[in-house]
């Protein structure tokens, strides 16, 4: 949706615009790619964006996994959601970057983690494009149209904040990532039919119980800490996670980080409050 | 085994899936699971479950598992069975897991046919109340009132929420007459767990009707699913039953909370009027009439010799 | 007709088409059976339980509500790993649209007779194409037969065909309401030991759901993946047109009987003009190309069985020497003809231009006549030397159209 509206902005600004997101099985928290096309003529490629001006990234926790930079332009730049000012960032290669603490900003102003309005507002700031009266358009048009005014008007504010709040600098280059990771073969390497047991690939397990490769715990925005003294491991934390992030041990439970997207249901099972939910700030990027 | 301590440990339902945070849905197969074990086939529709446990190249399960399509759930897990049992692997446990919509609206033809055969099959309904994998549109068992997608609001009676109570799914898969009709909710683990062992003891087509919150389409936080599904249950709105062999016993006299209570926590019924909240109120109080007469009058199912064939 | 229990394996008896295809498929062994009845199917599963009360057949049969419960029946069974038969006609067809595109991607190589019958509207029982022609692109291969001894022995054959481990793909076999279905004559009722020999117990190669052995089977897959098996399904159906021919001729080794594999020519030789049909109209057209024969007119028959695989090489090499071609069809895609016209032009496009015309007839149900063919036969004469504008589509035996 915040793509759309970032047309609906570039659209109230005279430009001609069109976005689309990349229709994937979108789950709430899960990572997803959107796209958004502006210019002085009319667009014609219907396609995947590959090789974009400007990158957008929403979850900083992204950037450990994915080259947000990938395909950047020369003199593109990239705007990320972080606590970190923008010459701390390490990707790729060197890139004109913004950042914003979107997270708090959204937190703040619509009291949900929802920070793709506020980003907006960031990416009006950093790229000098569109205006933040553009923005507010869009978000009007595209989320007053779906959701209540009211709420409207609170993304607007936020949007609105992490326009003012956003800083210009330059990431640095030095992070690695690896060639491929995604496990592609051929049409005759596949499995016929696509029947699949499990498959150990250069590029992680396929197949039966492969979920295991796919790490959700970067969807979390608070994590769940366990007063250990105050546990009395009714285990009722881990009859619930639907992510089984909690294991049992000898004594008291413990809570596994790598899976846990910090839906908060086991604190609100925990009979003796052993555990709570705490806003997770990405740790100093490990270069 | 009917505490949640005496559960396994090991899972067969496994991390990594990309269900929403909180989903009820992901809780009740993971249980689920955890009491069918190793030596279990899956069938899954089209549903939220199949594309957070099952995109390619990525699977959640430890064991096999099928899709073929939305409605043919009961038919699809009633042929992998006749398939196992020809190959002598009758011991093996085959449960489809679907959703409300491929149950109560599109799936039901399929699943009434596999009732009435008597399929040695477990069927388990995951309810979150909506066609929630497609963006939250009304299904058969949205309850009344219910803001969704193709329900929304507006200034006409068109626009104040679904206008139809639940369709009573279990009510229709007793009048088959199957070994084990029952409804369970996430609120309370020791009866899941307990109808979770028998449905699987037990030969014949089985039907688990288990209430599954659904933060997101329910606009509620993704930390109340638990408090929601027990909520459902204490205000009398959700019916705690098991009929077997014919006879229905009622599972849980609840606290009659009011409705309030649990309407309050979901954003999808934050605009009712005290009306509906009252039509609300009036609907449960005549179904607990209902339930308790039913389960007075439903005695165990006739009882015909069978000649046993092999 | 014959009843279950007094008929005896590997002798000649007069029987419906319907039980021989009940017959084709009991001896074939499967080891589940889903279906529903409806006109003209309904003898096919009604003999196929009378052979399983009788202790002829061992099977798990299911009795199910409805075709598409019956085709996802076999979909489910076969991905456990066993052999399956279903059968249908018309709408119960169409209503298996949805699960028909399943097995061709997962490699379920599922049998089903069809029962080619009208489809509503207006609501008919009679022989028409329409059923099976729209499913064209499901994936599966499809053959139409032209009597009931074709009906049984093609359900061995397609057995043979259909699990092929080159192969993999699932197989309907049409056959004519009534005409065939309903139709008794004189039919070799295959032994089990006979058809035992041709066809060896189903081993599932790929697909099987077993916990002992976990598979996924049937996920979602995003666009980076389906592309491929898109190609590899194709892949497999170009493959099968050889293997479709490879067991015919071992048909005929076995039981003295062939077919021609994907197309039977009758008469062709030296023809100057042919005409292609499907289905019980190629008998009468034998009857008339002999009668054309006598008065000296050059013309031969092609009896199209397999619509897909469609042999497009083959049929090429077949009319090279023809001046003029008919394509016979008892199905229309409206505004632009029969979809075996539609195929032969599209295969004869690179090697001839002669023209090729199109003729409707019989749909609904309505009797194809030695008239009817005659007049296709002078049309398609009439076409000699005019080129490719002399093609086109003619409506034969219409009322305001045609005579």
């Amino acid at each position: 949706m915040a793509a759309q509206a970032l047309a609906v902005a570039a659209s109230h600004d005279g430009y001609s615009a069109i976005a689309f997101p990349f229709f994937g099985a979108e789950r709430r928290g899960a990572p997803v790619l959107a796209f958004t096309r502006f210019g002085q003529e009319r667009l014609r490629v219907r396609t995947q964006v590959y090789e974009p001006h400007y990158v957008v990234v929403l979850d900083e926790s992204l950037i450990d996994t994915v080259d947000v930079l990938a395909g950047l332009r020369p003199g593109g730049l990239v705007v990320v959601n972080t606590t970190r000012s923008p010459d701390r960032l390490v990707l790729s290669k060197k890139a004109k970057s913004a950042t914003v603490d979107a997270t708090s900003i959204a937190l703040e102003y619509t009291k949900q983690a929802a920070v793709n309005t506020a980003m907006l507002g960031a990416f009006a700031k950093a790229s000098g494009l569109i205006t933040i009266e553009g923005v507010e358009a869009g978000i009007m048009e595209v989320f007053g149209r779906r959701l209540s005014k009211e709420i409207a008007d609170r993304n607007v504010a936020a949007a609105r904040a992490a326009y003012e709040a956003t800083r210009l600098g330059e990431a640095d280059s030095g992070r690695v990532y690896p060639k491929a990771s995604k496990w592609l073969p051929t049409a005759q390497e596949l499995p016929p039919g696509l029947a699949t047991p499990t498959l150990e690939t250069p590029f992680g397990r396929v197949g039966v119980g492969s979920s295991t490769s796919n790490r959700t715990g970067g969807w979390r925005v608070e994590k769940p800490i366990l007063d250990d003294a105050k546990c009395t491991n009714c285990l009722l934390c881990w009859f619930y996670c639907p992510d089984s992030s909690i294991v049992r041990g000898p004594k008291i439970v413990e809570i596994h980080y790598d899976y846990c997207k910090g839906c908060g249901v086991c604190a609100a099972v925990c009979v003796p409050k052993a555990i709570h939910m705490e806003r997770e700030v990405e740790e100093e990027v490990r270069a | 085994m009917t505490t949640v301590k005496d559960l396994p440990q090991e899972d067969y339902f496994l991390s990594g899936h990309t269900a929403c945070p909180g989903c009820g849905g992901a809780m009740v197969v993971r249980e689920t699971m955890k009491v069918l074990g190793a030596n279990t086939v899956v069938y899954m529709p089209a549903s939220c479950l199949l594309i957070f446990s099952d995109m390619y190249p990525y699977n959640a399960f430890k064991v096999p598992s099928l899709q073929v399509l939305f409605e043919t759930s009961a038919i699809c897990a009633s042929g992998i069975k006749r398939a196992l049992k020809r190959q002598g692997k009758d011991d093996v446990t085959v449960v489809a897991f679907a959703g409300d919509g491929g149950t109560a609206d599109i799936g039901m033809q399929a699943l009434s046919g596999a009732a009435e055969r008597n399929e040695d099959i477990l069927y388990v309904c995951y309810d979150n109340e909506a066609y929630m994998n497609t963006g939250i549109q009304r299904s058969g068992t949205t309850p009344f009132g219910a803001w969704t997608t193709t329900t929304p609001l507006g200034g006409t009676s068109e626009g104040r929420g679904k206008n139809e109570f639940k369709k009573d799914v279990p009510r229709i898969l007793m009048a088959h007459d199957v070994p084990y009709v029952a409804t369970a909710s996430l609120g309370f683990p020791a009866d899941f767990l307990r109808k979770l062992e028998k449905a699987k003891a037990k030969k014949g087509f089985r039907y688990l009707h288990v209430l599954a919150p659904c933060p997101v389409g329910w606009r509620a936080e993704s930390d109340t699913t638990v408090d929601l599904a027990k909520l459902a249950v204490e205000t009398g709105i959700f019916t705690l039953m098991e009929c077997e062999d014919g006879v229905l016993t009622l599972n849980r006299e609840p606290r009659f909370t009011p409705v309030r209570e649990y309407l309050k926590l979901q954003g999808r019924f934050k605009h009712l009027k005290d009306d509906q909240i009252a039509a609300i109120e009036t609907w449960v109080k005549e179904k607990w009439e209902r339930d308790r007469a039913l389960a007075k009058a439903l005695g165990p199912k006739p009882k015909v010799p069978v000649a046993m064939t092999k | 007709m014959i009843e279950a229990r007094t008929a005896t394996a590997g002798e000649r008896h007069m029987v419906t088409g319907d039980y021989a295809a009940a017959w084709g498929a009991m001896v074939s062994r499967p080891q589940v059976i889903a279906a529903y009845p409806i006109t003209p199917q309904t003898m096919i599963i009604e003999h196929l339980a009378e052979f399983l009360a009788a202790g002829k057949l061992d099977a798990e049969m299911m009795r199910v509500e409805s075709e598409h419960s019956a085709m996802s029946a076999v979909v489910a069974a076969e991905a456990t790993g066993v052999r399956t038969y279903t059968a249908t006609s018309s709408q119960g067809l169409a209503l298996m649209h949805e699960p028909l595109f399943i097995s061709p991607p997962m490699h379920l190589p599922i049998v089903m007779s069809v029962v080619n019958r009208t489809v509503a509207s207006p609501l008919g029982i009679w022989v028409e194409h329409n059923d099976t022609m729209p499913q064209r692109d499901t994936g599966w291969m499809q053959v139409y037969v032209e009597d009931a001894q074709e009906a049984l022995d093609m359900v061995l054959q397609a057995y043979r065909v259909a699990e092929n481990p080159s192969v993999e793909l699932p197989m309907m076999i049409g056959m004519d309401a009534f005409l065939v279905s309903h139709t008794i004559e004189s039919v070799d009722l295959i032994s089990q030991e006979a058809a035992d020999k041709f066809l060896p117990p189903f081993k599932p190669v790929h697909a099987y759901l077993d916990p002992e052995r976990p598979l996924v089977v049937g996920a979602a897959a995003p666009p980076e993946y389906i592309q491929e098996v898109r190609w590899e399904t194709d892949l497999r159906m170009r493959r099968a047109a050889e293997f479709l021919e490879e067991t015919d001729r071992e048909f005929g080794r076995t039981f003295g009987r062939t077919y021609g594999g994907a197309f039977e020519t009758y008469r062709l030789e030296d023809a100057d003009a042919a005409l292609m049909t499907l289905g019980t109209v190629t008998s009468t057209a034998r009857e008339v190309v002999d009668r054309l024969r006598g008065q000296g007119e050059r013309v031969g028959l092609i009896k199209l069985r397999s619509f897909r695989p469609f042999p497009a090489d083959r049929l090429q090499d077949a009319t090279a020497h023809l001046k003029a071609f008919g394509v016979y069809d008892r199905a229309v895609s409206y505004g632009v003809g029969g979809p075996s016209y539609i195929e032969a032009r599209n295969a004869l496009y690179d090697t001839t231009t002669m023209p090729i015309l199109g003729f409707l007839a019989g749909l609904g149900g309505r009797d194809v006549t030695p008239q009817d063919v005659e007049l296709m036969f002078k049309k398609t004469l009439g076409a000699v030397g005019r080129g490719r504008r002399a093609s086109g589509v003619h409506w034969i035996g219409t009322r305001g159209v045609s005579p």
